[in-house]
């Protein structure tokens, strides 16, 4: 099997958001053997970085984020078990504990930016929507997590966010996680005032923050 | 009284109402509890709310039942309230509402999306928007406005939900962003394939709020202009919000930029105007003036 060509056939799996056919490369790749490391690094990394770059573009819209991501899950829910039964380490770019703040149940952008992380290799343990500012930090402590994500859509709920800061700072746990705030009303300015480590305002760039705060490049 | 909206629609241009959120919290609205609550606790603050834009000039207000359909009060669990929090809505912007006024029934998203990316059927959006749609229409609106809208499909969900319980005029507005390639829902829908959807589905009156400010809009309510001729509505946001580290918020856009582009929205054929998020009274006063003076 010529690699590169088998490579390209995952990215286009993954770009057309093809589920069936990424899950079925990828298990064609554990059948044959193949390098499963490289298979991600190689092709369905490349492919869901391709499909973000789309929706900078202004390409791809949230629907075909949402295929693509699902596509890079349903491939890696078959990858990853084998890794693991070969004593083979994944990579992981790191922990993340997501989740929109109490008191606001909007969750369209938070869910979008947990699955762009996961699709990017992070592992995400998703919170979901009005969560209890020290579930988080419960949380994170309980998985040992790198990053802690807070999202908020509104004017009243970002104060959470700052809040959380503080707790972390009153339990001496501030440093200990990394803190990444996004939501429509929250900008870079108020991410350094309140003494957030990280900011996005899309999933996109979310990502590229999280990897950076993580002293990951690529 | 017996002139209808299209009557007002044909004479002139008509102002909406402002933002209702921003008033809310001003008035004390608490974090996180449910805006349409207030409709039965503090009826007397939503109706001084409408009070205060009539006052400054609107010829519409629009209801507080934002988040009034079904699926959105779940996450509140008032889902079975639904009916009573928006016929009180409707009650209380009629008591506030002069002669010769009008009151629209404001009709937001679910905030949840439709299979395959969501988990909901276009059934259940139609249901929990009927309800809705059905005590506003009881509680004595005027017409029902489904705004804010981000997917296509589930504008039209709402409004079948609606057609399915009432014979008032139902209106349609979108939010669009700005990408490289011009103006798109968050869906990826873009301004032609929404307009002629709903020139298709007979919906008399179409436009745009929310999300862009009111440079933006203005571009935007050109390109429409160019695809449709139906009465196009425009709901700018006063930019977006900025919070101080005091909690204090603020809008990108000060209200003398706001209102410059007022004249322009017009030229570029915008027939109702109104005000949206970060938008006060104050705003609705300066846009009456620049409008009927």
């Amino acid at each position: 099997m010529d690699k590169q060509q088998f490579f390209e056939q995952i990215k286009k799996s993954v770009i057309e958001g093809n589920k069936e056919e990424a899950v079925a490369l990828a298990k064609k790749a554990t059948e044959e053997k193949l390098d499963l490391n490289e298979v991600i690094e190689k092709g369905y990394v490349p492919a869901i970085q391709e499909v973000g770059d789309l929706w900078e573009k202004g390409e791809y819209f949230l629907p075909e984020l949402i295929t693509s991501a699902e596509c890079m899950k349903a491939a890696m829910g078959i990858l990853q078990p084998e890794l693991a039964k070969a004593n083979i380490p994944t990579k992981s770019c790191g922990k993340v504990v997501i989740g929109t703040v109490e008191g606001d149940i909007h969750d369209i952008g938070k869910n979008l930016v947990a699955s762009m992380l996961g699709a990017n290799g992070f592992e995400v343990v998703d919170l979901g929507a009005d969560v209890k500012l020290d579930q988080f930090i419960k949380k994170a402590q309980e998985e040992n997590a790198d990053l802690i994500c807070l999202s908020a859509l509104l004017t009243t709920t970002m104060l959470g966010q700052k809040k959380l800061i503080e707790m972390l700072k009153e339990k001496n746990l501030y440093g200990q996680f990394k803190v990444m705030v996004g939501g429509a009303p929250v900008n870079r300015q108020w991410a350094e005032n309140i003494g957030a480590d990280g900011y996005a305002d899309n999933a996109i760039t979310a990502v590229e923050e999280a990897k950076k705060l993580m002293g990951i490049t690529s | 009284m017996s002139a209808s909206i299209f009557d007002l629609i044909k004479e002139r241009i008509v102002l909406l109402d402002g933002g209702m959120g921003t008033e809310l919290i001003r008035h004390g609205f608490p974090q996180g509890a449910c805006p349409e609550s207030w409709n039965v606790e503090k009826p007397e603050t939503v109706k001084k709310i409408h009070t205060s834009y009539f006052e400054a000039g609107s010829d519409v207000v629009l209801t507080n039942s934002f988040g009034g359909n079904k699926i959105k009060l779940l996450s509140h669990n008032l889902a079975d309230k639904c009916y009573e929090l928006n016929r009180a809505a409707a009650i209380i912007a009629n008591e506030a509402k002069p002669a010769g006024k009008f009151v629209a029934g404001s009709m937001g998203p679910t905030g949840k999306f439709l299979k395959p990316h969501g988990e909901f059927t276009p059934e259940e959006f139609e249901e929990a928007y009927a309800e809705q749609a059905k005590g506003l229409s009881d509680g004595g609106v005027d017409f029902l406005l489904i705004e804010t809208q981000y997917d296509l499909q589930e504008a039209l969900c709402a409004w079948r939900g609606a057609q399915q319980v009432t014979d008032l005029p139902i209106f349609v507005t979108m939010t669009f962003n700005r990408h490289p390639r011009g103006f798109f829902t968050l869906m990826g829908n873009s301004v032609e394939q929404c307009l002629k959807t709903f020139e298709q589905e007979g919906i008399p009156v179409v436009g745009t709020n929310c999300t862009l400010n009111s440079a933006d809009m203005v571009d935007l309510v050109k390109i429409m202009r160019e695809k449709t001729e139906l009465p196009l509505i425009a709901q700018a946001n006063a930019g977006k919000p900025s919070v101080s580290e005091e909690g204090e918020v603020s809008y990108a856009q000060e209200i003398d930029d706001y209102v410059s582009y007022i004249p322009q929205m017009v030229e570029n054929g915008a027939n109702i105007i109104g005000g949206c998020c970060g938008t006060n009274p104050d705003y609705i006063k300066r846009m009456a003036d620049i409008l009927f003076k």
